[in-house]
């Protein structure tokens, strides 16, 4: 459809009956440009008043092609596309990549690696959370979180450059294990961190949980019920959110998850509330996996027997890991050279992102900025 | 030498006295004040919410970034001055001068002392809430006629906002004035009125049937801070969902009217507050710490606190790294530092510290509630639009109008006391 | 609601105790800003920065023997090295080395990929230029390494 046509489209009023005074919808286009899509985001709201009567999701101004960019490249050299899609949980997709070609292959890493890997993911985890965290309760009004999250956020960033040498696009591990080992007091300085984290997480409790007027703007926006969860494909702390036990590191262990003891926080009525308490939770069940695979990190070799030129056997493969966002999906279809004949992502942002004109439709203006700030995405993910 | 002769022999306010040379100076006096005012506040805001997010917010333009209010003035006033092809251009020009002009007339009752003030309406505390109502008429013309979305929504908002929130702060106020009748018997308007009255009754209204008083002094000051669109009531500009609100497509110079009045009438609200209910420009504590050398004391506490603020900027001149590139800033900061320790000396003197205190406490007591601005600002997240009518119709509306019957009754069966004392005797 | 909640929401403890969190943090000692360029991050030891040559510390000569194995790795393919074979060694030696760092991504394949250690990610972050062509660096360049940033005023 036409631009034009799509606005005409909104409006009630056949185009030829309207007069200077009707009363026919406002369609307001919020983004590319605007302080809270989180990017380049473009919603257009057909708007009554305050009322969002609809949305329509224009998407695609980050588009770089990434899953083509991973078929005219060898499988080591596209390691470090995958980084750019969600940049700021970039050491997750790295992990997602790298256990899919993997598996391709048939290799397994070696168990100090895959604690390794662990440590970092659930690292990147909670910075991802730290964005979210900042960013949504700066969309909601409240600008003070998002310093403070930033300080910790920072403190990880350290650790990453520190262990690998980048801060926000790491390309930390490879196919077959990790390139690099811990650096001398890795365990050490990791374990400070949770000690801290710990108490900073209080600290952003303490200055939004109980506050009235933080959850009479989450309290009941955007609701979603498990089953419209689960029928609009949305996954991580939107459908636990709703109230559904779904997290990949459980039903389906990768990397060693099985070896530790964590829980699934879920929320019972699948509002923003719920999923912001869910997704704080998440950060302490974070801290608890990294404390155990820092005690359990063994010695040992950091990478399997991976030939030097990659090639894997002809065939396809889906590796699916619980990335910060939701399900974060590999396809790779090989078919025995040394560059994917298929490369396809599946991104959690992506497919959370549907479920926006669900949660947004009858609300105000004002839930459209929180339902997004909620839905935690990231547009390098949803545009590829 | 006439002029300051009777100037300094009267103890009326200038409009009282029907002096018009004083009262052209006055107003000059208020409105420079003012204008310095606000950028002193720019960059306390910048600073203390800095230090609130861990940041240290401007530090480059001059020391601790003092000169960064003027450097941002001046970009604004030499930047180009846009006005969108499809905008109702008069409106769009008379808009933001509507909105200064109203929140500089505030100024003009305002009692910084006796005889600190242009004038002394009979009505004026009834004058600074209609005249401060004024000035949503400004932004809604300037959100409509910038004919753009977001700039309409905004104004639509803060219309509605700005209404309703008047009446808590009205009933607020009402509790307040009828309290200046305890004693009389007739109750004044007049702003210098209140505070007189305050003084007579040896306590400031907020602590006069406590709580409330207070409770009428909270209600008020959640209710200025939606009057002045600030944070957490930041709604019709609040700029994570309607980008800039109804100064969207405002820019230049037009801009910084804008944020002129905002603060301009940030302060007129605070010294509303001030004048009700914490007693203008009476010195703290007159009963507990009362006497000749209290007095004293306390007058000498403005002259004292200008020398804390030098000490504070020679420390820091002393403290400031020793690089070459920050040579200039530190003489920079410890020539303020002797300004400011100068301006103190000044204020010890015996003819001058009598005649200053006033306007210091007042305006003490009305940056508390700057800073309380600033605060609020840095903690809360911003309310929704139906939340805060909820607010503002369901729980200050109600609770301000039990505060006011109560405080008529509880004044009532003062006097009703007395009636039946005077019967029994 | 109980008791508690009620007192709890009438003396407004949920706003005052996030108001007592940011006045809390005012402290100087919280602040974390760091003024670059007066205060200087320390880089780790790991850092990928600008890309440089190694060159032999004692002769002076290039540890470079010109295979190639960085071209290949290069996923933007950015890197061109030519060749020649010493005819009196039969050993190949690298004659020219360019490098476009305006789409380096700094993923550290090169590094990784190269055999004699030769070509290596600097703690070097300060990169910015005026021109795209002064991005092309040349084996002149890249043996010299990046010279630190001196700011002036």
């Amino acid at each position: 459809m036409s631009e034009s046509n799509f606005y005409e489209s909104l409006s009630d009023i056949e185009p030829g009956q309207r007069t200077y005074l009707d009363s026919n919808e406002l369609v307001l286009n919020m983004g590319p440009q605007h302080p809270s899509t989180h990017g380049v985001l473009r919603v257009i709201l057909k708007l009554d008043g305050e009322k969002v009567l609809g949305t329509d999701c224009v998407i695609g101004y980050l588009h770089r092609g990434v899953e083509k960019i991973g078929e005219n490249r060898t499988y080591a050299q596209f390691n470090p596309y995958v980084d750019r899609m969600d940049y700021v949980a970039a050491v997750s997709n790295g992990l997602g990549y790298c256990l899919a070609v993997e598996k391709l292959l048939g290799v397994e890493a070696p168990k100090r690696a895959q604690y390794l890997r662990v440590i970092l993911t659930e690292l990147n985890r909670i910075s991802s959370h730290h964005v979210w965290l900042g960013t949504h309760a700066l969309d909601i009004g409240a600008i003070t979180p998002l310093f403070y999250v930033f300080r910790e956020r920072e403190e990880i960033l350290k650790i990453f450059e520190k262990y690998c040498g980048a801060r926000l696009t790491t390309h930390a591990f490879r196919i077959g294990g990790c390139q690099y080992d811990a650096y001398e007091g890795f365990e050490k300085e990791v374990l400070k961190f949770c000690a801290e984290q710990a108490k900073k997480i209080d600290e952003y409790e303490e200055l939004l949980t109980t506050n009235r007027i933080w959850v009479d703007r989450t309290k009941d926006v955007g609701v979603l019920s498990a089953e419209e969860c689960i029928a609009l494909g949305a996954t991580g702390p939107i459908i636990r959110g709703s109230g559904v036990r779904w997290d990949l590191r459980k039903a389906q262990p990768y990397s060693s998850y099985e070896d530790f003891d964590f829980e699934i926080p879920i929320g019972l009525n699948g509002d923003t509330y719920d999923r912001y308490v869910v997704r704080i939770q998440e950060m302490r069940q974070s801290l608890r996996i990294v404390e155990q695979a820092v005690a359990g990190l063994m010695e040992g070799p950091i990478m399997a027997k991976v030939p030097k030129i990659i090639k894997p056997p002809a065939g396809e493969v889906y590796v699916s890991i619980e990335a910060p966002k939701g399900e974060l999906g590999y396809f790779i279809v090989s078919d025995g050279t040394t560059q994917p004949y298929r490369m396809r992502v599946r991104p959690p942002s992506f497919v959370n992102l549907q479920s926006l004109d669900q949660m947004v439709r009858g609300r105000l203006v004002a839930d459209v900025v929180a339902i997004i700030g909620t839905l935690d995405i990231v547009l390098g993910e949803v545009d590829r | 030498m006439e002029p300051l002769t009777r100037y300094l022999s009267s103890n009326v306010t200038p409009g009282e006295a029907g002096d018009m040379l004083w009262i052209t100076i006055y107003i000059l006096i208020v409105f420079a004040g003012v204008s310095v005012a606000v950028i002193c506040m720019n960059w306390l805001e910048r600073k203390i919410l800095a230090h609130m997010q861990i940041r240290l917010g401007p530090m480059r333009v001059g020391p601790h970034g003092l000169l960064q209010p003027i450097a941002d003035a001046v970009k604004l006033l030499i930047k180009e001055d846009v006005i969108p092809a499809k905008a109702d251009k008069l409106m769009f020009w008379f808009a933001p001068l509507i909105v200064v002009m109203t929140a500089f007339t505030l100024f003009l009752v305002v009692p910084f002392g006796r005889t600190h003030a242009v004038t002394d309406m009979n009505i004026g505390i009834l004058f600074m809430l209609g005249a401060s109502s004024l000035s949503v008429l400004g932004v809604i013309i300037g959100g409509w006629s910038s004919n753009s979305h977001y700039p309409l929504l905004g104004a639509l908002r803060s219309s509605a906002q700005m209404v309703s929130y008047e009446i808590a702060m009205g009933l607020a106020i009402v509790a307040a004035v009828l309290m200046t009748s305890l004693q009389t018997g007739t109750g004044t308007l007049s702003m210098i009125g209140i505070v007189e009255s305050q003084a007579a009754q040896q306590t400031w209204f907020a602590f006069q049937f406590f709580p409330l008083g207070f409770i009428a002094l909270v209600i008020f000051s959640i209710a200025m801070v939606a009057e002045t669109n600030r944070a957490p009531f930041d709604l019709p500009e609040a700029e994570s969902e309607l980008v800039a609100g109804f100064m969207t497509e405002y820019s230049g110079i037009r801009w910084s009217l804008f944020f002129l009045a905002e603060y301009a009438s940030m302060m007129a609200v605070s010294s509303i507050a001030v004048t009700l209910w914490l007693g203008g420009w009476l010195r703290p504590f007159p009963n507990a710490l009362g006497g000749h050398a209290w007095d004293v004391a306390f007058s000498l506490v403005p002259g004292i606190a200008f020398l804390g603020l030098a000490a504070m900027c020679l420390l820091g001149a002393i403290r400031m790294p020793k690089v070459g590139a920050l040579r200039v800033q530190t003489v920079g900061l410890a020539g303020f530092g002797v300004v400011l320790g100068l301006v103190g000396l000044v204020m010890l003197l015996p003819g001058v510290r009598e005649r200053v205190q006033d306007i210091f406490w007042f305006v003490a007591k009305a940056s508390i509630f700057m800073y309380l601005y600033i605060w609020y600002r840095g903690t809360f997240p911003r309310y929704r639009f139906d939340q805060l009518m909820k607010v503002g119709w369901k729980v200050l509306l109600p609770i301000a109008l039990a505060v006011l019957i109560l405080t008529a009754l509880v004044g009532v069966r003062q006097e009703l006391y007395a009636v039946f004392a005077g019967v029994i005797r | 609601m109980t008791l508690g909640a009620v007192l709890r929401k009438i003396f407004m403890v949920d706003i005052l105790t996030g108001m007592s969190v940011t006045f809390r943090h005012q402290k100087q000692a919280d602040v974390i800003t760091e003024q670059y360029p007066l205060e200087r991050p320390v880089i780790a030891e790991r850092y990928r920065g600008q890309p440089r040559l190694a060159v032999d510390p004692e002769t002076g000569e290039t540890l470079c023997n010109g295979c190639g194995m960085c071209v290949t790795a290069c996923p933007e393919k950015l890197i061109t090295v030519t060749s020649e074979r010493d005819p009196e060694t039969k050993k190949k030696k690298m004659t020219t080395y360019t490098l476009d760092l305006s789409r380096c991504m700094f993923c550290g394949l090169c590094q990784e990929a190269c055999p004699t250690d030769c070509i290596e990610l600097t703690q070097d972050y300060e990169m910015a230029l005026y021109s795209r062509e002064g991005m092309v660096l040349s084996r002149e360049q890249l043996e010299q390494g990046p010279k630190p940033t001196v700011y002036v005023r």
